[in-house]
């Protein structure tokens, strides 16, 4: 599978007569994006608005933050299952409005959303302060259930991304990128000598509110199965996630999944990258230990020599992290674990809820407890209010004067555990 | 208790959705000590105990499905549930004196919590057969004692 993903680089937006780009600028069309979104019964009234990198704009309480991309040519259309037929992806052409961001705010589940600071200490945490973002801001039916309005407000970010990636189809790309996997019997015979890895891509996938879409379907529903990487880049996986926003994987970092990108670097210099298996973090243990199991069956049957799962969320799902590792580990498969840490305010409590012997390679997106202070802000795109009550605060970290003090976890992708975080270290 | 599965919780929604629940008034870490007699008693957990993706001190609500398996007349101890509902009760008892209740919480923020707890659960339920027998509405709430 080939997949071009042409690149035009965003360095800021502005409203318009006509969506376009021009010269780093994209225009949005306001009326026209909106009369995209409307007639959505579930929603009561929806907005846009835009957030620049250094302005002085908060964004809360965010939902889901979606990477505008639209296929070129190829099988299939972004998203997948969502916004697009069911036909599989990852070959072709994608464009990629790289730069720009839609962004989704609504009071969903109100203290598992996340917040977004355009400037200041909180932008230092957040990737998507770095994005020009058109922010979506949607308003429920009164009485309508909650998973009715995360539908809506997932399948409305999806829409506009689409939407604007499409308006611009045509524009030259300031960057391709080129990922190309063999199929896997030429896989298999490349680069003899070095060890054979793969992505264990787990996903949350805990309940209604808690869930991610592969193709548009509950990934709760599927067994683990494998995926080309260059799927996941044109949308094969999707958010619908309501948990902490600091280890929430949004639909931007799937599109961007810097594990992905950094494989397929080093796949032929330091190891042979074969793909990914993807799997669930189910609540019962008979699903933990069915999906666990039947990974690592895939990554046993795949001959793999080597192993690098990512988490997603904490507590539970740290029981399904740890059950893929010591079942790989004891199959003869080294591990690399990616996740993050809730190690308390002072960072002296228990990292994670389980934990293996076998867990000895161990990588950490950050300590989420860590308390920061967010000053005001000129201007708050949502309902600041809701930093009482998001996780990660509590009842009076919303000052007088708009200063808010909270906990890293409160901040979207503050310890992203696909490692689409600010956060680093460097060997020196 | 005859049944063969069982719904521990002090979530109100639950109580009254769920024909078979042990009902606790008391906080998370009620659940677990609950669950854990249950546990010693040859029941075995069908359900992680931990919560997913909030710590101790941020949520007020823990469910818990259990099954008692044929052997009467006391079944074995099961080792992999009783490690998990310790861990658990290790995780919520360094955090004992900050757990959330839901005394005195906006009624919004109540409901969003219950809600919650009661959709981690509702998979698990319907497949174990025991869910629902009435929708859920945060009206039970309302009517506390139900």
């Amino acid at each position: 599978m080939r997949l071009e993903l042409h690149k035009v680089k965003i360095n800021k937006l502005a409203w318009g007569d006509t969506t376009s780009v021009r010269a780093g600028v994209l225009t949005v069309n306001k009326e026209e994006l909106l009369s995209v979104l409307a007639g959505d019964e579930r929603l009561a009234k929806v907005d846009v608005d835009i957030a620049l990198p250094g302005e002085s704009v908060r964004i809360l309480p965010v939902k889901d933050v979606v990477e505008p991309r639209f296929k070129m040519e190829g099988p299939g259309g972004v998203f997948p299952g969502m916004v697009s037929d069911v036909e599989s992806v990852g070959e072709g052409k994608t464009l990629v409005l790289s730069g720009a961001a839609v962004v989704t705010t609504g009071k969903i589940v109100r203290f598992q959303e996340g917040i977004i600071d355009m400037t200041g200490p909180g932008a230092d945490y957040t990737p998507y302060s770095g994005t020009c973002n058109v922010v979506i801001i949607l308003e429920n039916v009164e009485g309508i259930d909650k998973h009715d309005y995360e539908t809506a407000c997932r399948m409305a970010g999806l829409k506009a991304a689409a939407y604007l990636a499409e308006k611009c189809l045509g524009t030259p790309a300031d960057e391709v990128e080129t990922y190309e996997t063999p199929c896997l019997k030429d896989a298999m015979a490349a680069h003899p000598g070095l060890p054979k890895v793969a992505y264990l891509y787990m996903l949350q996938s805990q309940g209604l509110l808690h869930d991610t879409y592969l193709y548009g379907v509950d990934v709760k529903k599927i067994l683990p199965t494998f995926l080309n990487p260059t799927e996941v880049m044109d949308g094969a996986i999707v958010s619908g996630n309501c948990v902490s926003a600091c280890d929430k994987n949004n639909t931007y970092s799937h599109q961007n999944n810097p594990v992905i990108h950094h494989m397929f670097r080093r796949h032929g210099k330091d190891f042979n990258f074969l793909g990914c298996i993807v799997t669930n973090e189910n609540v019962t243990l008979a699903d933990k230990k069915r999906c666990s199991s039947y990974s690592i069956k895939l990554a046993k049957t795949l001959g793999v020599d080597g192993l690098l799962i990512s988490e997603e969320g904490f507590g539970n799902p740290d029981a399904d992290l740890i059950m893929n590792c010591w079942k790989a580990e004891r199959s003869g498969i080294k591990t690399t674990l990616l996740t993050d840490e809730y190690a308390g305010q002072d960072g002296a409590s228990q990292s994670l809820a389980d934990s293996c012997p076998e867990g000895d390679a161990c990588v950490t997106a950050g300590n989420a407890n860590e308390v920061i202070v967010l000053p005001p802000m000129k201007k708050v795109i949502g309902v600041p209010e809701e930093a009482n009550v998001i996780a990660g605060g509590w009842q009076g970290s919303l000052a007088a004067d708009g200063t808010i003090t909270v906990e890293l976890q409160a901040i979207l992708g503050a310890t992203s555990e696909l490692g689409f975080t600010k956060l680093g270290a460097y060997t020196i | 208790m005859s049944c063969r599965r069982l719904l521990v919780t002090n979530n109100p929604l639950l109580r009254n959705a769920v024909p078979s629940c042990d009902f606790i008034d008391g906080n998370p870490l009620a659940v677990l000590l609950r669950s854990r007699d249950y546990v010693h008693l040859g029941w075995i957990l069908l359900s992680h105990p931990l919560y997913g993706n909030l710590r101790p001190h941020q949520h007020p609500y823990r469910s818990i499905l259990l099954e008692r398996p044929d052997g009467e007349p006391r079944p074995a101890l099961d080792l992999q549930s009783l490690e998990y509902v310790e861990n658990a009760l290790g995780v919520y008892s360094a955090e004992k004196e900050r757990i959330l209740s839901d005394k005195g919480m906006p009624e919004g923020v109540r409901d969003d919590f219950a809600v919650i707890d009661a959709e981690l659960m509702k998979e698990s339920l319907s497949r174990y057969g025991l869910w629902p027998r009435e929708s859920l509405k945060t009206d039970l709430l309302k009517g506390g004692e139900g």
